[in-house]
């Protein structure tokens, strides 16, 4: 059976680098362009994880992973956050508002498919 | 809480059990404290350590009772992870290495 | 979909990112202090960065990056926007833009002014932030000054709370870190207990597990003592901890790398067994790795099973009569949790209603624009073919019955609604191009060293896309002149008693069908005694003409005009406003100036709202039909012929109004006869063209005024001189729209080249 994935982001060009990479590995792949979307999607196409931007309009990346972890259905699904490098402070906010994991940028096919198959069974 | 009459109660395990399903899980055996059960596992494709620790609680809670407390019909899946996780699945007792 | 084409979505993206990215800072510098601002600002920046990262891009990125570091600044409240900043900023985005250019198109960008950018950022965002170097280093207090509210609104920032959290996996020092592990695998002691927090976010304690079985043999012993009885445990909590012994080949590194995600979330102690075999035997042996160690999931437990496969109940039993004992503690302890997850749950509740508010802002999708380009095409057919039917209707039906009157009129009525609705999808806000317009006046007022401010109005103001494209080039050169020649130097305008900061205010609105584009310059205005001196010694005027102000301001619209004493390289000689003019005119535009001297000048454009339809005035020439363009015609008249006056071998005047006007006839001009029309028998059209210059052109007849739909002549047929396009009438005919410019310019020579003549056919 195919896992599969929800990607929220706002950048296009991540979102088709997104799509691109996941399908190619066999993944199907739901994607939102915010954090709100995000939400309105989650319900509905029960994703075995989660992969989020934090730097988004309407409502970012800790809003949406707080929103995540309160929905009754969905809050265990694991949830991993595109970051930078640089960014230990994002990825610690990121981390107490309930993210699984993270993915640092820039985008690498490979390191989303291992972080994938690190927190999915 | 306790049913007297000791029929044997079945509960059939979730494909998935995650977090949520724990909760779930837990009130599942709770209400069936007191009879013989039947775990039926042939069905699990995710199991995830805090059903196990139910598992496990409920497992010692039939010993206490001097209930019946059966896993049947293992998956694969919920076979390894039980293995993974150190647990011997025929008796949801930690093994000793 | 493939890289090159994300790529192309990726150059796209970047276009509107830094359109917002500009507007956003032209916010900031109006003294906007939303803190959405600065964030869309900030993610404009940091999209850019995020997928030149991807795309390799490492110029565009590192600039980025020094750019949103600055930003990041601001955002935190550690920098305040002023002007100043703001000025580095317009900048810095400026370059982005043409870093972004470069990437895409190749080619190199003016490194030195990059690298003063970089230079002034960094300074910015450390000078500053006395204490935030590149790092930002946790330091416990390293506000300089009081901060104000922060700009993040979700969460309070806790900067101490952070410190602890420093994500250090792999500095433990003193574990034998430094050794490389030794090739036949060394032993590892793993000891590893999960907080009930590592579950809630979505970590999975039995994944790890197997994560670690796969570096390679993994016996494992799972600690059971903290699981309370059935009826005290709390299902969601983290009781089971594991004592791991993992013989790899792997080093410690890897096995934390495991743990990666979790680390935080459970107690975990790593360390080399003392036991480890591989001390005992030779370590230089070259064996090469098994990779099949990796990849199987480790069987020992298999073999142990079966030895163990019967356990000891009362053992159990014994351990969970314990463990009752240490369940009332614990109890407290999950209390306390609920309550703050009943907090929780609240905020949760002000959150959605807040994200549901959000979502009820328009939503929008993407649409390749040849399709939108292909349904404005067909419904033109549409209305075309309505036209059609309409009109045979009523030439086979002249009684006409009612029933079928009145469906065609609703048919009429709804395909013009199809039509304008298509039309507006198309349309764009001018935004984009009055952004552009800011960049340009920054930059050529640095040039001259001026100092100017833009100020937009009406850029939501819509408009097709198709005109969009078209006003940029004629729009930057009247930006480019109002800032070369309109602003005087600052201290000429202080000399005036005028703000030394000069105003060019650039607005569009909708009026009457169209959408009217005003520059206002609060310069010098127009000097018409130089302008006029100017006209006089360039043989436009004579030099006893007799012009109103109006005239002469218009002047500077004529061919090869320029008052600027000196040719800078801004708006040098050859490109002057007669090419503006007629680009507007182009466009089926017109452009007009008023002028007040001391204080200014304002450009009036007025341009068709799409290029897709024309306000046409349908005439007969030479029983061919033709529409003429309803913006280009002053007016028409029926001339007398006392008002005709003949001069030269076929050159023609016409008396309107005390003035004389050449007299075009139209049917000559495209060659449609070969003698002179009676103008007594025509109408004449008197039009304003290149240079404001007043023709009258002769036509036989005039049909009707109608909208026509614009079919390109090049596309379906070639370029016709004189001809500007061409359309479809309702009776099925084609009539050529006349390009009102290029037959003035023809009628000097009275004929176009007869081979290149085109009579309609129908």
């Amino acid at each position: 059976m195919k896992k599969k994935v929800l990607t929220v982001d706002d950048s296009r060009t991540i979102r088709n680098m997104l799509l691109v990479t996941l399908n190619n590995a066999g993944f199907e792949t739901i994607q939102a362009e915010d954090g709100v979307e995000g939400l309105e999607v989650l319900e509905g196409c029960n994703p075995d994880v989660i992969v989020t931007d934090i730097n988004m309009p309407r409502l970012d990346g800790f809003g949406f992973i707080e929103g995540v972890r309160r929905n009754e259905k969905y809050r265990a699904v694991p949830i991993l956050v595109l970051t930078t490098e640089s960014d230990a402070e994002k990825k610690n906010r990121a981390r107490q508002a309930g993210a699984t994991g993270w993915i640092v940028k820039p985008f690498d096919p490979a390191k989303l498919i291992d972080a994938i198959e690190r927190v999915t069974a | 809480m306790a049913a007297k009459k000791a029929a044997p109660g079945s509960v059939k395990l979730s494909a998935v059990l995650d977090l949520n399903e724990a909760s779930v899980l837990h009130g599942k055996l709770m209400s069936i404290r007191g009879s013989d059960v039947v775990i039926d596992a042939s069905g699990v494709e995710r199991l995830g350590v805090q059903c196990a620790q139910v598992l496990v609680a409920g497992h010692r809670a039939w010993a206490e009772d001097k209930k019946s407390f059966l896993v049947e019909k293992a998956s694969d899946a919920f076979q390894k992870t039980m293995q993974l996780i150190g647990i011997d699945n025929g008796n949801l007792v930690a093994k000793e290495i | 979909m493939d890289m090159n084409e994300i790529k192309e979505i990726f150059f796209q993206e970047c276009e509107e990112q830094l359109a917002e990215l500009e507007s956003g800072l032209l916010k900031l510098n109006d003294g906007d202090r939303d803190p959405e601002t600065v964030n869309a600002v900030f993610r404009a920046v940091h999209s850019i960065k995020g997928g030149a990262g991807a795309f390799g891009l490492d110029d565009l990125v590192s600039f980025a990056h020094v750019f949103e570091t600055t930003l990041d600044c601001v955002r935190s409240n550690k920098l305040e926007p002023t002007q100043d900043v703001l000025k580095v900023m317009l900048k810095s985005a400026d370059v982005l833009a043409d870093l972004v250019s470069a990437s895409r198109d190749g080619g190199g960008i003016d490194e030195s002014r990059s690298r003063a950018l970089v230079k002034e950022l960094e300074a910015l965002a450390h000078g500053e932030m006395p204490s935030a170097s590149a790092h930002e280093a946790p330091k416990p207090a390293p506000k300089a000054a009081p901060a104000p509210a922060p700009v993040a609104k979700a969460e309070p920032p806790k900067p101490t709370d952070e410190s602890g959290f420093q994500p250090i996996p792999f500095t433990f020092d003193g574990f034998g870190d430094d050794e490389e592990p030794a090739l036949e695998g060394s032993v590892y002691e793993i000891t590893f207990k999960p907080r009930r927090e590592l579950y809630s976010k979505g970590n999975e304690a039995a994944l790890l597990l197997r994560d670690l079985s796969r570096l390679g043999d993994m016996s494992i012993n799972c600690d059971m003592d903290a699981l309370p009885a059935l009826d005290k445990m709390d299902p969601e909590a983290s009781y089971f901890g594991w004592k791991i012994s993992l013989k790899t080949v792997k080093s410690e590194d890897d096995i934390r790398t495991v743990f990666e995600f979790a680390e935080w979330d459970c107690d975990l102690d790593v360390k080399l067994a003392e036991e480890a075999a591989s001390d005992e035997e030779l370590p230089m042996i070259p064996v090469p790795f098994d990779l099949g160690i990796l990849d199987e999931p480790s069987t020992s437990e298999e073999e142990e099973k079966a030895v163990q496969s019967s356990a000891d109940e009362t053992v159990a039993a014994a351990v969970s009569a314990a463990e009752t004992a240490t369940s009332v503690a614990k109890a407290a302890g999950r209390a306390s949790e609920k309550k703050e997850s009943a907090a929780a749950a609240a905020a949760a509740a002000a959150q959605n209603n807040a994200a549901a508010a959000a979502a009820a802002a328009g939503q929008t999708i993407r649409v390749d624009l040849d399709r939108v380009d292909r349904l404005i095409n067909l419904v033109g057919e549409l209305v075309i073919n309505q036209a059609m039917l309409s009109q045979s209707v009523v030439e086979n039906d002249a009684t006409g019955t009612s029933a079928v009157n009145m469906g065609l009129e609703e048919l009429q009525q709804l395909t013009r609604e199809i039509q304008d609705s298509v039309m507006a999808i198309r349309a764009q806000p001018v935004k984009p191009v009055f952004q552009r317009m800011s960049r340009i006046v920054r930059e050529v007022a640095d040039m001259v060293g001026k100092q100017i401010r833009l100020v937009t109005e009406g850029e939501n103001t819509e408009v097709d896309k198709t005109v969009i494209d078209k006003i940029a080039e004629p729009l930057t050169h009247m930006i480019r002149n109002a800032v070369d020649h309109g602003i005087e130097s600052p201290e000429k305008r202080e000399a005036a008693g005028k703000d030394p900061e000069g105003t060019i205010k650039l607005s569009a609105k909708h009026r009457s069908g169209r959408i009217l584009i005003e520059l206002t310059d609060d310069g010098g205005g127009i000097n018409r005694e130089r302008v006029r001196q100017k006209a006089i010694d360039n043989d436009i005027i004579a030099a006893d003409a007799n012009l109103s102000d109006d005239e002469i301001d218009n002047l500077i619209f004529m061919a090869g005009f320029s008052t600027a004493d000196k040719i800078s390289d801004i708006s040098g000689r050859g490109v002057g406003m007669d090419v503006v003019k007629r680009s507007i005119q182009a466009l089926g535009g017109r452009i007009s100036i008023s002028s007040r001297p001391g204080l200014g000048s304002t450009f009036t454009m007025s341009l068709p709202l799409t290029l897709a339809v024309l306000d046409g005035m349908v005439v007969t020439v030479a029983g061919q039909t033709l529409v003429v363009p309803l913006t280009a015609i002053v007016e028409t008249l029926q001339p007398e012929a006392s008002a005709i006056h003949s001069f030269g071998a076929s050159q023609r005047l016409i008396s309107i109004r005390n003035s004389f006007c050449p007299l075009v006839d139209v049917g000559r001009v495209l060659n449609y006869r070969a003698t002179q029309a009676n103008p007594v028998e025509g109408v004449a059209l008197l039009v304003e063209s290149e240079g404001g210059g007043q023709r009258a052109l002769m036509v036989d007849a005039i049909q009707g005024q109608r909208q026509v739909v614009i079919k390109s002549l090049e596309a379906n047929y070639t370029h016709v001189p004189g001809i500007a396009a061409a359309t479809i009438l309702g009776d099925g005919r084609v009539a050529l729209i006349l390009d009102v410019d290029a037959v003035v310019a023809a009628s000097r020579g009275q004929s176009m080249k007869p081979e290149m003549s085109l009579a309609a056919t129908g």
